[in-house]
């Protein structure tokens, strides 16, 4: 018995000889009576061992591949997050709009946006060659989000439109040499940006109501409202929609709130005192002269 | 009522500065002080302001602003967009199910072929097993084939639909190297992997983190693999698992991983190899294994015993 199983384990040492040149294996017979330490020792350090050297070169390329994309990716969140961090300055910029100031806070606040997308979008031009825009998404998507946002708010405030997608990739394209790929926006970064910009229109009309400007948010008003309406079309077909499904939640609520402002101010509007000198028949000021201000 | 709105404010500033601006919530009083220098600016023509003007100011200021578009009807270049982006989302929505539908096919085929697999573990021999297993592969082709040219009409959008295939892909690179190592004991490389399923890096490739987490799933199977095959009376099992997987776990350590899942499979294969590593000194000190040593079996494991007390002190 022990003969056979001498013969068959010799069968097997002649099978992977066989198979594969190894020179370190004819010496099994003295490595087997070492305890398994320095067996795993001696197989780590056998250089003539061609299956751990192959399997080393063949790592030593996986390891470059995945230095290389951790890398990039590193790369690719530091410029979202300047990206994120400077756009949130071109809302807040837009922000202090009011009726007197509304030309030179919406021009700083284009120069500061023209300033992020050549200083800070310019850098995912190169990250995002090829397969690694898809690759990548999830490094860059916040950041291209908050840019989408701030953009479409300029707009919004500039002219009471919306910026459509093809519109701001349009303003990508000088960012690249014609020769290579360029920076373009998909579809559900811009739609996720436009969900975040409705919170930031919502702010704006309350913001605006308090200074009076009723109308105006009348405006925003209807502009959110419509924004919503075309978006509950969309949301289902949205690659991973769970995002986008809270977001529109929020954007209904932001919807809700700046209803219920213009409500507010509809109703209570004949309780607030009228300007002496007013003409407004329900004005107990009724026939008083005006006041020089 | 909306003219009167407006001119409350100045009103309302005008008379009662002692007022607490904090008690009316529509007073926006610090934004005020600043407009009362103003008014006297040719900013907005003044008529506009202190008015008996039945036009409505927030009318004139949105004029200013020059908003475009009906005031209550969408603009229809908004429906054109939405409408665009509509149909090419749907267009992606359809492509991803064409995707899953052959995903779920890779999937059955995979259990398929894992099932038959298992019986390795009964010591069936290997060729037998193999046999079977291997003609599944040219199934897979057939699937990766198909995923290959459902995304050829989206290019360079691989890995917006990766996730949809990326753990079953994992499972069958499992298997391939699992069915390879059977064969050959040795690795199945990541290039070898992407031959056999017919796949090419430039158009439809096999990614090389699922490659690596498939490669830990395939050390996953080996400490059973290799108990059971000792318990079948193969004893020289252990040995070649234990240098195979150790080269291995030496290989995966030239690599930085990031916290992420294939770390996670990464970190599994030190149980798997400490498991074979147990499973192999068992199997020495009882020189169960064919040394050329005259001693019979129960003599071995009796000595065995011997050793093992003295070793452990």
């Amino acid at each position: 018995m022990l003969l056979t199983r001498l013969a068959s384990s010799t069968v097997h040492r002649l099978f992977i000889v066989a198979s594969k040149p190894n020179p370190h294996l004819l010496h099994q017979g003295a490595a087997l009576q070492i305890p398994p330490k320095t067996a795993r020792t001696m197989s780590r350090t056998s250089e003539s061992s061609s299956s751990s050297s192959s399997f080393k070169e063949a790592f030593g390329n996986y390891a470059d591949y995945l230095n290389n994309l951790n890398e990039k990716r590193e790369r690719v969140v530091k410029a979202s997050r300047d990206i994120t961090m400077n756009s949130k300055k071109v809302i807040f910029q837009v922000h202090r709009i009011s009726k007197y100031n509304r030309d030179e806070v919406l021009d700083k606040a284009e120069k500061d946006l023209a300033a992020v997308t050549k200083q800070y979008m310019v850098k995912l031009v190169k990250e995002l060659q090829g397969t690694d825009f898809w690759k990548l998404r999830r490094a860059y998507s916040p950041g291209v989000q908050e840019y989408v946002e701030a953009a479409t708010f300029c707009k919004f405030c500039r002219t009471g439109t919306l910026l459509h997608l093809d519109e701001i990739n349009a303003t990508l394209l000088p960012l690249s040499e014609p020769s290579i790929e360029p920076l373009q926006i998909n579809v559900l970064d811009y739609l996720l940006g436009l969900a975040d910009l409705t919170g930031e229109l919502m702010r704006l009309a309350i913001g605006r109501i308090s200074d009076g400007e009723l109308e105006y948010a009348k405006k925003i008003c209807q502009f959110v409202r419509d924004i919503y309406r075309e978006l509950t079309l969309i949301v289902p077909y949205i690659d991973d929609g769970s995002d986008m499904k809270i977001k529109m939640d929020t954007m209904l609520q932001s919807v809700v709130k700046i209803e219920n402002a213009c409500f507010s101010v509809h109703v209570r509007g004949s309780e607030y005192m009228p300007l002496l000198g007013s003409s407004e028949p329900s004005s107990f000021l009724l026939g008083v002269s005006d006041v020089e201000l | 009522m909306k003219s009167a709105f407006r001119n409350a404010y100045l009103f309302t500033v005008s008379l009662s500065r002692s007022l607490n601006p904090n008690t009316n919530p529509y007073l926006n009083l610090c934004s005020f002080s600043h407009k009362l220098p103003l008014l006297s600016t040719t900013y907005l023509s003044p008529p506009l302001l202190i008015s008996r003007h039945r036009k409505v100011p927030g009318r004139s200021f949105s004029t200013t602003l020059s908003m475009s578009g009906g005031a209550d009807s969408p603009s229809p270049s908004l429906d054109k967009q939405f409408e665009e982006f509509r149909s090419k989302l749907e267009e992606s929505g359809s492509l991803r199910e064409k995707i899953r539908a052959v995903v779920l096919e890779i999937e059955s085929t995979t259990r398929l072929m894992h099932s038959g697999l298992l019986l390795v573990h009964q010591s069936r021999p290997v060729p037998e097993v193999l046999e079977k297993a291997k003609a599944q592969i040219g199934v897979l082709q057939g699937f990766y084939n198909r995923l290959a040219e459902i995304t050829r009409e989206c290019p360079g959008q691989y890995y917006r639909y990766h996730g949809d295939w990326k753990s079953e892909t994992q499972t069958v690179v499992s298997l391939l190297t699992f069915m390879y190592w059977l064969e050959t004991g040795n690795l199945l490389m990541h290039s070898e992997a992407e031959e056999k399923l017919g796949l090419n890096s430039l158009e439809f490739g096999l990614d090389i983190e699922d490659y690596l987490i498939g490669v830990c799933f395939m050390s996953n199977e080996m400490p059973r693999y290799v108990v059971n095959q000792v318990t079948n009376g193969d004893y020289d099992c252990p040995r070649k698992v234990l240098k195979f997987l150790t080269d291995l776990h030496a290989a995966f350590r030239m690599l930085n991983l990031r916290n992420d899942f294939l770390r996670k499979k990464f970190d599994g294969m030190k149980y798997d190899l400490r498991r074979v590593e147990e499973v192999y000194y068992d199997v020495k000190i009882r020189r169960l294994t064919g040394t050329g040593d005259s001693k019979d079996a129960n003599q071995g494991v009796v000595e065995g015993e011997d050793y093992d007390v003295k070793i452990r002190g």
